[in-house]
């Protein structure tokens, strides 16, 4: 049932977009000079047929709801919310890392990035986790800037 | 240049020194990868495309090729020894060859699968050679008309036959449609979509988005995965070779599975898993004894390996021949023409022989390294399966970021790859199918304007689509894949998923046996 709940909710979502991204195409400036379609016609087909899936998706769902109208919900786990947890945290974390991948450079920002990571995800192995830290940074960094000839950024570093 | 005299010439530039490492190095890695779980083709070509830069396009795109078939190559492997498939399109080798490795036949199953795969490729890349010709012949009378029911239906039939619900396959496709639409109109010079961000006005970078939503995701995946338990590796004793009697129990379920493969390849968006489901499912009904199936059957290892091999020769038919991807990898490999500045299409072949007959070449090239490579080298190649999963998960983050920041320069790209790697996270979540996505986005500029060409052409007149007698029949065709899918109610889907849970029993009874 859980899942037919998150399809549900999925559809709408997907109706939303569609008409914001629909609003938005109406507001586009007209210009068809030789195209008797012009920039807006596309996309209207576009957000039409997202609308037209989420509608099908919702009919789908309404079919499968019988089918398993009977099956109870199971309460989320522990660790599956333990995982979610985890994600968020990753997400705001590498986040953080991009935040300050120029104004840190790529050989500052990588290897702290890096060592956060691996702390948590390999737990304990500190000497590990500061030796793959440091040598995939500089691997990577040898690789892109020196062989591939593509300047990875070195913020304060200026080498 | 007929076929023939093309192989022989694609033969002599792949043959060179250069060509041939970097052939090498494609196929290596793309065992190697093929071995990472979570990470398949399509996330392995996107994170190396940034290493192709600076390259002569035919070296990059032999080595971006050989990284497609030789994580199709080795997705075997982990399927044979750790009863996990190291691609989706391995599932169904998983049901016989992880019992074969238990009874003890690790060696000779790793074998079989080794030389199913490598005729099979080598047949698939013979077909592939003597269909695209004729093929783009024939694409090289296309008009506008005709291009937009040859997407239409490609983008018609991904919709329909990848993932369970048509309506997701559908969803995938239109927001794949929606993304092509972001950046200035070329046609008018109008800004569309870009809410006043200078960095879309030159569109969603399509690698971006292939990084995010495919290696950045499937980290998420593995976050799972650090919960469970721990990897049981069957170990490989003995001689890698096999029996006569196995021989001859796989070798007509090779041949039969090439086929199956190659048609399966040469539709836009079968897939290897299907492809590989398919071949497996005709195994059985062939054969005189249909209970060894699942319990150790040589043949249930031949058939699907032999399958997803000759599938991805099948996926660049299209590629090559018509400038439409047949799979979500062969996407990849078409943003990587793009972003080299080449249009793959039926001109490729005129204006490009060179490239078009040495990556075809290569791929024969290809397929005997990896014979040459994975048969003595599968112990040490598995040694990868050993690395912590927390600190591989790291390690693919570290170089998707150094690989988005390196195509444009910008942090832009990095935040908007990070905010697909959530969307592919709930795209999994909700399951909902990525490839359409892909193919959306790859394929919508072409389908906008070869549909606003047609229609300036007809002046406005839509019946335009269905006049022209090539564009009526893929229409229909469209109608056809749609309709069908409806009608079928996802029977094969249905198969997959008892193959998927046979594999998760098999795995569950295991670990109970462990415990």
């Amino acid at each position: 049932m859980r899942a037919l709940r998150a399809d549900l909710y999925l559809a709408i979502t997907i109706i939303v977009v569609a008409a914001i991204y629909l609003h938005a195409d109406a507001g586009l400036r007209s210009a068809s000079i030789g195209d008797p379609l012009g920039p807006k016609a596309f996309p209207a087909l576009v957000g039409g047929g997202l609308i037209l899936s989420a509608l099908l998706l919702l009919f789908e769902t309404w079919g499968k709801r019988r089918a398993l109208a009977d099956t109870r919900i199971q309460p989320r786990t522990r660790d599956q919310k333990h995982v979610v947890l985890v994600l968020a945290g990753m997400i705001a974390w590498t986040a953080l890392y991009y935040y300050v991948f120029e104004s840190a450079g790529y050989l500052i920002a990588t290897p702290v990035f890096l060592f956060g990571l691996l702390s948590y995800f390999n737990k304990g192995r500190h000497l590990v986790n500061v030796l793959v830290a440091v040598c995939f940074t500089a691997t990577v960094y040898l690789l892109f800037s020196i062989l591939l000839g593509v300047p990875l950024p070195t913020g304060p570093l200026d080498l | 240049m007929d076929s023939l005299a093309g192989i022989l010439h694609g033969l002599a530039v792949a043959a060179t020194p250069e060509h041939l490492l970097y052939t090498l190095i494609g196929t290596f890695i793309g065992t190697m990868i093929s071995h990472l779980p979570g990470i398949g083709p399509s996330a392995g070509i996107a994170l190396l495309i940034p290493v192709t830069f600076g390259m002569d396009p035919s070296t990059a795109l032999m080595m971006l090729a050989g990284i497609y078939y030789g994580c199709m190559y080795g997705g075997a492997v982990t399927a044979i020894l750790l009863n996990t498939p190291g691609d989706a399109a391995a599932v169904m080798t998983v049901l016989d060859g992880y019992p074969l490795a238990r009874a003890g036949k690790a060696a000779s199953t790793l074998a079989i699968a080794a030389i199913s795969s490598f005729i099979a490729g080598t047949m698939g890349v013979t077909a592939l050679a003597f269909v695209a010709v004729p093929l783009a012949s024939l694409a090289l009378h296309f008009g506008p008309a005709e291009y937009f029911g040859l997407i239409f239906f490609a983008l018609s039939t991904v919709s329909a036959l990848t993932g369970d619900s048509l309506a997701k396959g559908l969803m995938s496709t239109f927001i794949g449609l929606a993304l092509a639409t972001v950046g200035i109109d070329l046609q008018s010079g109008v800004p569309r979509f870009t809410f006043g961000i200078v960095e879309l006005q030159d569109r969603v970078n399509f690698l971006v988005v292939v990084v995010g939503l495919f290696a950045i995701a499937e980290v998420s995946r593995m976050v799972e995965g650090t919960k469970e338990g721990s990897l049981h590796i069957v170990r490989v004793k003995g001689k890698l070779w096999f029996s006569l009697d196995e021989w001859k129990r796989a070798y007509p379920a090779i041949f039969r599975g090439a086929g199956v493969g190659f048609f399966c390849g040469a539709a836009p968006g079968l897939g290897g898993t299907v492809a590989a489901m398919l071949s497996y499912i005709l195994e059985k009904k062939v054969s005189r004894t249909p209970e060894r199936f699942g319990k150790g059957a040589i043949e249930g290892v031949a058939a699907p390996e032999a399958a997803t091999n000759a599938d991805t020769c099948g996926a660049f038919v299209h590629l090559l021949a018509l400038g439409v991807p047949g799979s979500g990898a062969t996407a990849v490999i078409m943003g990587a023409f793009i972003m080299y500045g080449i249009q793959p299409g039926p001109m490729l072949f005129t204006t490009h022989p060179d490239l078009v007959w040495g990556l075809i070449a290569s791929m024969y090239l290809g397929n005997a390294m990896l014979l040459v490579l994975n048969l003595p080298l599968v112990g040490v190649l598995a040694r990868i399966l050993y690395v912590p999963p927390g600190i591989l998960l790291c390690i693919i983050l570290g170089i998707a970021s150094a690989g988005v920041y390196s195509f444009n320069y910008n942090t832009f790209d990095l935040f908007m790859a990070l905010g697909f790697g959530m969307l592919g996270y709930a795209f999994r979540k909700l399951e909902i199918p990525k490839a359409p996505l892909l193919f959306g986005l790859i394929l919508g500029h072409t389908l906008e304007q070869s549909f606003r060409q047609a229609l300036t052409i007809s002046s406005g007149d839509v019946t335009v689509f269905f006049t022209h007698p090539i564009a009526a029949f893929l229409i229909f065709c469209a109608a056809v894949s749609i309709g069908g899918s409806i009608w079928a109610k996802r029977r094969p889907r249905t198969l997959l998923h008892a193959a998927e849970q046979q594999v998760a029993e098999q795995a569950g009874e295991q670990q109970a046996a462990e415990v």
